[in-house]
């Protein structure tokens, strides 16, 4: 609770921010110095996804995370990915100065953005670990990774959720090696830098493609949703997949319309990331991926084969995890009526369906982010966008059938909003926020097309 | 005039009519919302700044541990490398609803490193039956609300 965790927390983000930077190189590469910094929290989303990942599988094989290993592990992915730039022939940028343009609409939205991360910032600067899940399992992972080094066998057989990836627990403890103490309240800060990425991602992305009017809006209506204001710097792993799951979700729409190999590419990296930060994210990447299969159905023969690909790869980055639980002989996380049993508690279907839908739509949670996102897709569909629209719809609805099943699937779980009890309105925040960034594309792609007709 | 000028222009009103919506909808909720955000954001980070240092470290055992005094005695008596045990019973004079169920794993908590285990010497007894800790207990601090800390011998 000091300036020297703050100072330390600023210094761990900037070296994700770094690692990422390289990353990006590996896989994009950049034109010019500004398209560098509208990038950055794209680079700094990559490192921590990348690091994250990489993290996971060291602490599985048995490597300490000391401040040593971290630092190599950050130096050798930054190599690994300078190298793999320079071997697919990216330079860098001669002209040294930043050069860009920013629209009084940019600006005017921008400086409500920095207002409210401010106030976010203060928030959450001098908080308290109140929530259950973050002191009963998700702060003491970190603090067992930070004391002793690996996956401590006592404290990760016994503390809750032993199934769950440690990619945010080895994210929290690499914070606390640069903080020099598990600082567990100035570590709500790391949350609000994910969540500063995370929309500084989205905004560097969608910047060149949208313009202003129609991009800002919806990331501000997310901002200022109630769901966000009393949970987005909790010291748990839930607001990083919805982030990590929304990347995802964003740069497959743009390889959609687009196909560049960087985004199907970056795609991956988030996916397993997501896969890695918890059980949920394999289901909600199983929807991100099927979204994409059905809405390229008409072109399956050409795309079908690299979205195999891109989810093959993002696997891959979860078998360490998921050999070490076999290992281990801990829980796989599997669902409580999995299978057959699905239909043994057939009379929880349609409850389950209604409180998925009525959290999705709650305005006292998301305001009207899912309206917005059906009107979107309607106004995207309308003028011919059929992939982008078609896209966003299966999303939608894939979300939807996915979080009925986690109710049903799950009959100790009561049919109630009330996050103690049942996870539905976490959940929900992966399609919130996934539907942030799809929304603006959807209007961009609609207004675009609308003009070309006029 | 472009070709498909007369071919559309129902589909663009449409869709210029959706968009529109949109960003109405978004700016005038996002709006209201803004600054209501502003101003729980404020509230939010006042409430925290004037929290003492103890209510902040322990935050969510204030609703467990009865006693800060407890959870810091705790970590000043256990060396860091030593195991304890939390015993509870029925002999704990105040207690909130979450306490007998969810002191140990608190503990477990905010005492790292140290571990818990059950044959462990260290005893944080929570209103414990002290004649079923298998040894003498040596009492090192305790208050009067029924939380002891000691040693078993």
């Amino acid at each position: 609770m000091n300036a020297h965790s703050i100072a330390g927390i600023l210094a761990f983000n900037l070296f994700l921010l770094v690692v990422g930077v390289a990353v990006l190189y590996g896989l994009r590469g950049w034109e010019s110095w500004g398209e560098l910094l509208r990038l950055s929290g794209f680079a700094y989303m990559l490192g921590v996804a990348g690091l994250g990942v990489i993290f996971v599988i060291e602490l599985v094989v048995g490597v300490d995370l000391s401040l040593a290993t971290i630092l190599a592990t950050g130096a050798c992915l930054f190599a690994l990915a300078a190298g793999v730039g320079r071997l697919l022939g990216r330079r860098l940028p001669w002209v040294k100065a930043v050069s860009g343009h920013l629209s009084p609409t940019a600006a005017i939205f921008g400086a409500l953005a920095v207002v409210y991360s401010e106030a976010l910032f203060r928030s959450g600067r001098l908080a308290g670990l109140y929530e259950f899940d973050g002191w009963a399992f998700w702060v003491p992972k970190a603090k067992a990774i930070y004391f002793f080094g690996g996956l401590d066998r006592q404290f990760f057989e016994q503390l809750p959720g032993p199934s769950y990836p440690p990619l945010v627990p080895a994210l929290e403890a690499a914070a606390f090696r640069f903080m020099g103490s598990p600082d567990v309240v100035t570590l709500h800060v790391q949350f609000w830098f994910f969540l500063i990425g995370f929309l500084t991602a989205v905004v560097g992305l969608l910047a060149p493609r949208v313009p202003s009017l129609l991009l800002w809006p919806p990331i501000l209506l997310l901002l200022a949703a109630p769901h966000v204001l009393g949970y987005a710097l909790q010291a748990q792993g839930d607001f990083l997949l919805d982030e990590l799951v929304a990347l995802a979700a964003l740069l497959v729409a743009l390889w959609l319309v687009e196909q560049r190999p960087w985004q199907l590419a970056g795609a991956a990296v988030f996916i397993g990331a997501a896969m890695s930060t918890k059980r949920e994210g394999y289901m909600l990447a199983s929807c991100v991926a099927a979204a994409a299969f059905l809405a390229s159905w008409h072109h399956a023969r050409i795309l079908w084969p690299r979205l195999l690909l891109a989810c093959a790869a993002a696997v891959a980055l979860t078998v360490p995890w998921r050999v070490f639980l076999v290992v281990r002989d801990l829980s796989r996380g599997g669902a409580e009526a999995g299978g057959v049993g699905l239909f043994a508690h057939a009379d929880r279907a349609w409850p389950s369906f209604r409180l998925a839908v009525s959290s999705v739509f709650d305005y006292h949670i998301w305001l009207i982010v899912a309206p917005l996102l059906l009107l979107a897709i309607a106004a995207a569909a309308s003028t011919g966008a059929w992939r982008l629209s078609g896209y966003a719809l299966f999303l939608f609805v894939l979300a939807i059938v996915a979080f009925t099943w986690v109710t049903w699937a799950f009959p100790s779980l009561p049919i109630t909003k009330n996050a103690a009890l049942n996870p539905i309105v976490r959940l929900t925040g992966s399609l919130a926020f996934a539907a942030t960034a799809l929304i603006p594309l959807l209007l961009g792609a609609a207004w675009r097309r609308g003009q070309e007709m006029q | 005039m472009r070709a498909g000028a007369h071919g559309h222009p129902r589909k663009w009103l449409a869709s210029g009519l959706l968009v529109i919506s949109c960003l109405v909808a978004a700016l005038s909720v996002g709006a209201v919302h803004y600054v209501h955000a502003l101003s729980q954001l404020g509230d939010t980070a006042s409430s925290n700044s004037s929290l003492s240092f103890e209510d902040r470290e322990i935050a969510g055992g204030n609703s467990i541990v009865v006693d800060q005094r407890a959870a810091y005695e705790a970590r000043a008596l256990i060396p860091a490398t030593d195991a304890y045990r939390v015993a509870v019973g029925p002999n704990l004079r105040e207690k909130t609803e979450l306490t007998e169920g969810y002191v140990a794993s608190w503990f477990t908590y905010f005492l790292m490193p140290r571990r818990p285990a059950d044959d462990a010497q260290w005893v944080i007894c929570y209103g414990c039956d002290r004649s079923t800790l298998r040894g003498t207990f040596e009492t090192r601090w305790q208050d009067r609300k029924g939380i002891s800390i000691g040693r078993v011998r």
